[in-house]
């Protein structure tokens, strides 16, 4: 295939660590000839020319099944050419500054500042300083008011794009929600855009900006004024009069129907998870109160049966792969999860393919279904009560019964199970010391009914292996606790101490999440537009690659956010429900009503029924589709039949 | 006993039979830097792309029965090279070579594929001897002077730590061309499991002893061009080696 020779010489290559991060040639990577003659013949090209860009090493972004989708709905389009571009890493950053070579695509080794668009994936905030060296790696300004005429759109979508209220500053275009129908329209206004300027009449960019503001889900970040006050909290203005005073996310309706890569790219080098995805719906029936995707993905939307079955067939063919996970956010709340599982081993028969499947509720099925699937017993069983007791778990809303656990973990030992993994959060809402050690008492009564287990059935048992993980509440918007205070570091540090304690046994091994990162976390899901002097002097000082922790410098952080005159308690404090907060214009469908309501029902203790019991009338329905229909239409038909 | 010889054997006893491919590949392009578990990986992607039936170990983790006969290391580029891949039944060799040429990354290339009777001496035990063409300014009057060395103490890294070792018994001849391009050469040594040149280990010794300069050296690019069995000079390339069977007594 033609493209640019590589920007990086053999040897420059040899010196980095995995150099098939940087030189791309992966199967089913997409290069359109045609725009390639385009530019050889003329120089330049009628094709919107998108980078997809994704913040963090190659192994993590070719994993992400939100750049699969994308690249293969963008690159479907006739006048679409959509290439990836990730992070490089530390040794390669300085190689490319040393060397000054640009941040380049993987498909055609097209510098990133020659794009029309860049498009980022933000999965998780502590990737944001990467966006920034990114920029920084293609010569692109920072800020989105320092960018030209001849500078790329800088766009981004995500699940922490729904409070992008840090990096707002830093991006032209934000889009919200599902983005398979969005960014299509999006890229058509930018080509009409590119067009104009070979006319007499060329669009400016402020023009396009105004332009996007009118596709449902886009929120342009500079069209707003934003002001703070401690007692009213953020306050974002409109600077027009048509501009959008609230943004709404945008969803897709049919899943069966919206294009599904079932030819995804397929890395050459081994990447974090090895193996291809099948995406069975979208939302969570459940509610979960901490939990900021099972509210923002809502309503649940499932795909058929039929469908899913044909997707895994292709994907297997596809990608040759050996493994196939179900991604979902609790996935086996498919309602035909027995049916589709079934099948797809069915088809995998005989092909040495292995079903991942999530933490399953388990009955006797699904640990039948365990039985054939490797991978579990490879990894052991999980479970995530997240509380020690029930009082704090109908606090959070998890639906996990402790006989429910202990009767599943009765059927697994018995069937050979030995590794068990528990997961748990510290500093909920309302949590008491009592809750703490009861984590540590539930793991010594699980090792209690091991030994029980053995003991009456005479089987040989193996060495028990229990892990107890924790890791620390963050309060996140759009979820009913996004007025919650995060508990102070000391006060975390108690509790951990105070757990670790109360686990004496060696069978029970106790492993816990990082501090200082869970603290910057809730700087960055609750911060606002004050953060973003803050993020480009410390990604200027050489902060980025936070996301992992032996490059994370917390320390170094506290001192750029205090020299803006900013501190960590600005963002984990507890808001006042009265108090406007940075991200209240945008909406999710799910109502700031509801979410106060679910707040005030954690605290008497009362939980919410999942959609599928009883629809608690988040405000989703709205969107007029799934689950939320489903049971209305259901209850419709009896009603009608009786 | 080991547990990728207790595989084995259960595969061998579970299957008869095993019908081997016996495939010369080429490689180039970004797959050049993919390291040798990569590039396992990529083969083993490709045939299951190509639903080809591949023979898999038996045991808890089956993997499929592919052998190289000598790992390519990270930015070497490779003219001839060799794997047997094992499949569950007979199969044309050309459409076999066919098929997975549809189904590799573009870079790799199966040149050829030849059927064989499942050997019993495994392809990697065969090669004893490679040859390698270097192409960076000068190297040719570099490498020459290296031959005439009697030693070339480099230092290598094994298991984290440095260790100095003697590549000069290694080389064995420089091929000679009519044309005497300076710029191009092409090398022949010992290769395997026990003896094995490393093309890196040879450039860094044009570094030390023989003048080259050190960036040139770096972008030297390098391509294995053959790999045989049998005590140089009376070397045959590993494609026209016989087959010992298992039925063969
Ligand atoms: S509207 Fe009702 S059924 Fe739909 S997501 Fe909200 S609570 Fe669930």
């Amino acid at each position: 295939m033609r493209q640019n020779p590589l920007p990086l010489s053999r040897a420059d290559l040899m010196k980095v660590e995995s150099p098939a991060r940087y030189v791309g040639g992966e199967v089913n990577a997409v290069v359109k000839e045609e725009m390639l003659e385009e530019l050889e013949k003329t120089g330049r090209t009628s094709f919107l020319r998108f980078a997809f860009c994704f913040p963090d090493i190659y192994e993590i972004g070719m994993s992400n099944l939100a750049l699969q989708i994308l690249y293969h709905v963008m690159n479907e389009d006739p006048h679409i050419a959509c290439e990836r571009a990730f992070s490089p890493w530390l040794d390669m950053d300085a190689l490319m500054r040393e060397k000054n070579v640009k941040l380049y695509s993987l498909e055609t080794k097209t510098p990133l500042d020659q794009f029309d668009v860049l498009g980022f994936t933000l999965g998780y905030e502590m990737c944001y300083t990467n966006v920034l060296q990114m920029l920084d790696l293609s010569g692109i300004p920072f800020y989105s008011k320092n960018r030209g005429e001849n500078d790329p759109i800088i766009c981004c979508g995500g699940p922490v794009a729904y409070n992008i209220e840090p990096m707002a500053d830093f991006f032209d275009i934000v889009m919200m929600g599902e983005g398979e129908e969005m960014i299509l329209e999006f890229c058509e206004k930018v080509r009409e855009y590119k067009l104009s300027k070979e006319t007499d009449h060329p669009m400016t960019r402020a023009e396009l900006l105004r332009a996007c503001d009118e596709i449902e889900g886009i929120y342009v970040p500079s069209l707003y004024e934003c002001s703070y006050n401690h007692e009213i909290g953020a306050h974002l203005r409109p600077k027009y009069e048509d501009v959008k005073t609230m943004i709404k996310k945008r969803i897709i309706k049919d899943l069966d129907k919206v294009t599904y890569p079932t030819d995804p790219v397929v890395s050459n080098m081994r990447v974090v998870h090895d193996r291809t995805y099948l995406e069975v719906f979208r939302g969570c029936i459940r509610g979960c109160r901490f939990c900021q995707a099972g509210f923002v993905y809502r309503p649940v939307r499932e795909k058929s049966v039929d469908v899913l079955c044909e997707q895994g067939r292709q994907l297997e063919k596809n990608t040759g792969y050996d493994e196939m996970g179900l991604l979902s956010l609790s996935t086996s709340d498919y309602t035909k999860f027995p049916e589709l599982a079934e099948n797809l081993l069915e088809t995998f028969e005989g092909h040495h393919t292995s079903l991942s499947l999530p933490s399953l509720r388990l009955d006797s099925f699904s640990l039948d279904l365990m039985e054939k699937v490797q991978s579990t017993r490879k990894s052991g069983l999980t479970f995530a009560p997240e509380a020690g007791t029930q009082r704090l778990r109908d606090v959070i809303n998890k639906n996990i019964r402790e006989e429910d656990i202990f009767s599943s973990l009765r059927l697994a030992f018995q069937g050979g199970w030995s590794t068990v993994k528990l997961y748990f959060m510290l500093g909920l809402p309302t949590e008491t010391d009592e809750d703490v050690i009861a984590i540590a008492d539930l793991a010594s009564r699980i090792e209690k009914l091991y030994f029980d287990v053995g003991r009456e059935t005479g089987q040989r048992m193996r060495r028990l292996d229990i892990t107890v993980s924790t890791s620390l509440f963050i309060p996140k918007p759009f979820t009913p606790f996004q007025w919650e205070k995060q508990d102070s570091k000391e006060e975390l540090i108690r509790k951990q101490k105070l757990l670790k304690d109360h686990i004496r046994s060696r069978n029970i091994h106790y492993a816990w999440h990082d501090f200082d990162s869970s603290v910057w976390e809730v700087v960055l899901a609750r911060g606002d537009r004050r953060l973003a002097p803050v993020l480009l002097e410390g990604y200027q000082k050489g902060l980025f690659y936070d996301a992992w922790d032996d490059h994370f410098k917390f320390n170094q952080w506290l001192e750029v956010l205090t020299s803006h005159g900013l501190s960590v308690d600005d963002f984990a404090r507890a808001f006042s429900e009265e108090e406007t907060l940075p991200w209240d214009h945008v909406s999710v469908g799910v109502t700031k009503k509801f979410l106060l309501s679910e707040r005030h029902h954690a605290y008497k203790e009362e939980t919410t029924a999942s959609c599928r019991e009883n629809c608690a009338g988040c405000g989703v329905a709205c969107f007029g589709v799934g689950e939320c229909f489903a049971n209305r239409d259901a209850m419709a038909k009896e009603g009608g039949e009786s | 006993m080991l547990q990728s010889e207790l595989e084995k054997k259960m595969t061998t006893q579970a299957h008869q039979t095993a019908y081997v491919q016996r495939c010369r590949f080429a490689r180039e392009g970004a797959t050049t830097y993919l390291g040798h578990l990569d590039l396992m990986t990529v083969f083993e992607r490709a045939a299951r792309r190509a639903e080809l039936p591949i023979l898999y170990s038996q045991g808890y983790n089956p993997r499929p029965m592919m052998v190289f006969a000598l790992p390519l290391g990270v930015g070497i580029e490779s003219t001839c090279d060799y794997l047997d891949i094992s499949l569950e039944c007979p199969y044309d060799a050309g459409d076999f070579a066919k098929e997975m040429n549809a189904a590799l990354p573009e870079g790799l290339r199966i040149l050829s594929a030849k059927s064989i009777p499942e050997p019993k001496d495994s392809i990697m035990s065969l090669v004893t001897t490679a040859s390698y063409r270097f192409e960076a300014k000068g190297i040719r009057p570099a490498l020459l002077k290296a031959m005439e060395k009697d030693a070339l103490i480099v230092t290598k890294m094994a298991k984290g730590k440095a260790k100095d070792t003697d590549i000069r018994p290694l080389l064995l001849a420089v091929k000679s061309e009519q044309d005497e391009d300076a710029d191009v050469v092409e090398i022949i040594t010992l290769a395997g499991s026990a003896n094995n040149a490393r093309p890196d280990l040879i450039l860094q010794s044009l570094k030390q002893y023989c003048g080259l300069d050190a960036e040139i050296a770096e972008n030297a690019r390098v391509v294995r061009t053959g790999l045989y069995a049998g005590n140089y000079p009376d070397t045959t390339p590993i494609e026209d080696c016989p087959v010992r069977s298992w039925s063969d007594s």
